[in-house]
């Protein structure tokens, strides 16, 4: 279900307050962060983060398209290696 | 047999009906374009007049995307999701549902006939 509009987007505020200090001083780190369920907000544009998937942090380098996705939509948390193969009856794949 | 939105033919249908054989047109743009035209949807398609015809093909130029157009948009849209990388475009690439439905069984419309996999039911792990 979609978030009630009366409450407008959620974007985490202390990432957003670091964003907004990197822009006013023009400075591009990547910034680590757990807030996975953060709206990406138009600001965010050409920003690189660390997006927390549960063990490690993935790069996600945030673009024009990727407005108004979520943080954790590009920091997949799944690790899917393949069916069993029956006659070995190992895990296949990578 | 009437044309609409270039290459349908529906006929002999009520009107209201033979639109929604248009890809992108359902019952509710079908009426729509109907009050828009001024045409009793009751009328049969082929009962139209030649001038009925291209005020409804006028109405659905001006601001109804159907068809080919309708098709190439939605194909843009899956490939932006692909492009971006996030969740919803993986599962496009990969063939399964993109709304968070179960895979463990059904799913069969995204993942196709099913495969048989020979002695899964017996030994385990």
């Amino acid at each position: 279900m979609s978030r009630s509009l009366k409450k407008g987007p959620y974007v985490d505020e202390k990432l957003y307050r670091k964003v907004e200090r990197q822009n006013e001083d023009g400075e591009r780190s990547p910034i680590k962060t757990w807030a996975r369920q953060c709206l990406i907000v138009p600001e965010f544009v050409g920003h690189t983060f660390k997006v927390h998937n549960g063990r490690v942090f993935l790069d996600v380098f945030v673009t024009e398209d990727m407005v108004g996705h979520k943080l954790g939509e590009f920091s997949n948390s799944r690790t899917f290696r393949g069916h069993t193969n029956k006659k070995e009856g190992i895990k296949t794949g990578k | 047999m009437p044309r609409i939105a270039g290459i349908d033919v529906p006929d002999r249908k009520k009107i209201y009906y033979a639109l929604q054989y248009v890809h992108g047109v359902g019952p509710k743009f079908a009426k729509d374009i109907l009050d828009e035209a001024g045409i009793d949807p009751d009328r049969r398609a082929n009962e139209l007049t030649e001038s009925d015809i291209s005020r409804i093909n006028g109405i659905i130029d001006n601001g109804f995307l159907v068809e080919g157009a309708l098709r190439r948009q939605v194909q843009q849209n899956i490939g932006r999701l692909r492009e971006i990388r996030c969740y919803r475009g993986d599962r496009h690439r990969s063939g399964l549902p993109v709304r968070g439905q179960r895979t463990k069984c059904n799913a069969r419309t995204r993942k196709g006939r099913k495969k048989t996999v020979a002695g899964k039911k017996g030994i385990k792990g």
